[in-house]
């Protein structure tokens, strides 16, 4: 090959290379990275959408500082957070560590039954939901009966409307968290529980000292994963409370829903945006720190 | 221990079956506290079909859950393979850029998401459902993985033989991408199908309401909803999600291990 022949297929390499990125770039740029810059701009202004954008510095951040439903928001989201983010840890775990104990065709019909509610969207669970925790004639109160439980309101309770919501969410979810954490069992070397098994280690002991260690980067992933998503919870509390019984599932993207688009304070919604994507991403490195470097 | 297992599986789907056997009661058997299925009333089906948004609603839907994917898999797959297979300047920082717009939360963007693309003209059209749905750089990073492993020999011989670059992939390398476009089709298509939030701010146009938005509409009923016709929609909008479950789940097991793997 003649050195010009190389250099016309070089940038020929680079035309199509561009011309392949260039749907995906013109598209991330405008539908994910312009909206960021443009939520910062907003946030700098006082503007209902109607009126032209009047600059106002850093006034929306100082008055979310004072904004009391705005901390009671991030409140009911991090009680939310701390409640969900565990329980789905531990009930997909278990899952997948019994899955992994079956054999055969048993194996496959459970997987099969755990998987299902996957196939349920957010919406359908969310009505099934409604339906099944009824406060007078619901199924699961009917349930409770049988063993001497009185009616409870579930979603019409300030103090109930969580869990009920967290049960619905964590049902449709524990069986995606369980294959992933099933894959990365499997892929734990046989020999290594055959060493520690004649070492003594069996059970709670090779669970403890092999499995939960080799399991350390799914375990972050998850928990990752899991805490970004706990915080955009909203599918579920918009068609099953829409944020109350009063307001008590008013979660921080909810209330920053409502500011922007019932309220239509884009600017103070906007800022609020800012702040809670901050605190995501803070805890998401947090996290990364705690779970991945030790040891 | 199986018996366990099974116990807590049938569990797990006990409430897909209450969903199905009560939508077939009628208005004031619904909330009998029967749990074995004893009334089979398929007119349900018929009602909920015929007396909602449904028909319509479940059309949007397909049309934009279908648009979405298939253009998303032709885009991502080009932009992974571009990331993978093609050398050029800057290719470390597009796709680190790329990569980064992952760390963004899509319901944090939910509002200027909305601004901007209405002052784009899309919002309240099937153009504001579909185009912002597109974009994705999980669907790049998952192509990228896959060319990465992809073998070079094939490219060559194709380049050998006078195909382009672009021919080389639309005519060797795309074709050749089905165990990685079935699985993501298949994750794109339920995501889309799942899609509530989205759809809810950027549609007004009742016309254009998607499956999930009508069915959140029909159990907004408070005290008068008809819950055997509304569990009977429920279960009409679930048919596409569940057959595919059913005939895909192979793929889907797949799919939910690559979005695993770090």
């Amino acid at each position: 090959m003649t050195p010009k022949r190389i250099s016309a297929r070089t940038r020929n390499e680079w035309v199509t290379a561009y011309g392949f990125l260039l749907p995906n770039l013109i598209g991330l740029f405008v539908f994910v990275f312009v909206p960021i810059v443009y939520a910062l701009y907003v946030s700098l202004h006082d503007w209902n959408a109607l009126n032209p954008k009047a600059f106002s510095g850093l006034d929306n951040y100082r008055k979310l500082l004072h904004d009391d439903q705005w901390w009671s928001s991030i409140r009911i989201t991090l009680t939310f957070s701390v409640i969900y983010v565990p329980l789905l840890f531990v009930l997909s775990l278990l899952s997948a560590l019994l899955m992994n104990a079956l054999r055969g065709r048993t194996k496959g019909v459970a997987r099969t039954l755990f998987l299902l509610p996957f196939a349920v969207t957010s919406v359908t669970s969310a009505v099934i939901g409604m339906f099944m925790l009824d406060p007078r004639n619901g199924v699961i109160n009917r349930l409770l009966g049988l063993i001497g439980i009185g009616p409870q309101p579930f979603l019409g309770s300030t103090s109930q409307a969580m869990l009920s919501i967290i049960g619905v969410i964590l049902w449709i979810n524990i069986g995606y968290n369980m294959i992933i954490f099933l894959s990365a069992i499997k892929e734990i070397p046989r020999d290594y529980y055959e060493a520690a098994g004649m070492d003594g280690a069996t059970g709670w002991k090779s669970f403890r000292f092999i499995t939960l260690p080799l399991l350390r980067e799914t375990s972050t992933f998850i928990l990752i994963v899991t805490t970004i998503g706990s915080f955009q919870a909203l599918d579920q509390i918009l068609v099953m409370t829409k944020g109350g019984p009063a307001n008590a599932m008013e979660v921080s993207v909810l209330y920053i829903f409502k500011q922007g688009f019932e309220l239509l304070n884009m600017g103070y919604a906007a800022s609020l945006a800012f702040v809670l994507f901050l605190i995501i991403f803070g805890l998401s490195l947090v996290q990364l720190k705690l779970f991945s470097n030790r040891n | 221990m199986p018996a366990v297992a099974l116990a807590l599986g049938f569990g797990m789907i006990f409430p897909i079956y209450m969903m199905i056997i009560s939508s077939m009661r009628s208005e004031t058997t619904v909330f009998a506290f029967q749990l074995l299925p004893v009334e089979f009333r398929f007119s349900n089906f018929a009602e909920a079909w015929s007396d909602s948004g449904l028909p319509r609603s479940i059309a949007n839907s397909l049309f934009v859950s279908v648009t979405v994917t298939v253009v998303a898999m032709v885009f991502h797959a080009m932009s992974g393979y571009a990331l993978a297979r093609l050398r050029f300047p800057g290719r470390r920082f597009v796709f680190a850029w790329m990569l980064s717009t992952m760390m963004v939360p899509f319901s944090i963007i939910l509002l200027p998401l909305y601004l901007i693309t209405k002052e784009l003209g899309m919002a309240n059209s099937y153009w504001g459902l579909i185009v912002p749905s597109i974009f994705n750089a999980y669907g790049i990073f998952l192509f990228r993985q896959f060319y990465r492993d992809f073998p070079k020999e094939l490219e060559e011989a194709a380049y050998m033989e006078g195909l382009s670059l672009a021919g080389t992939f639309f005519r060797i390398a795309f074709p050749l991408s089905v165990p990685i476009i079935v699985p993501l089709t298949i994750g794109f298509f339920l995501a889309n199908w799942n899609s509530y939030l989205w759809p809810l701010i950027i549609t007004q146009d009742e016309k254009l309401w998607v499956v999930q938005q009508e069915l959140a509409h029909l159990a907004g009923g408070g005290y008068f909803t008809p819950w055997n016709i509304v569990l009977a929609a429920a279960v009409i909008a679930a048919i596409p999600t569940f057959v595919l479950f059913f005939i895909a789940q192979r793929y889907l097991v797949e799919g939910i291990k690559m979005s695993g793997i770090k």
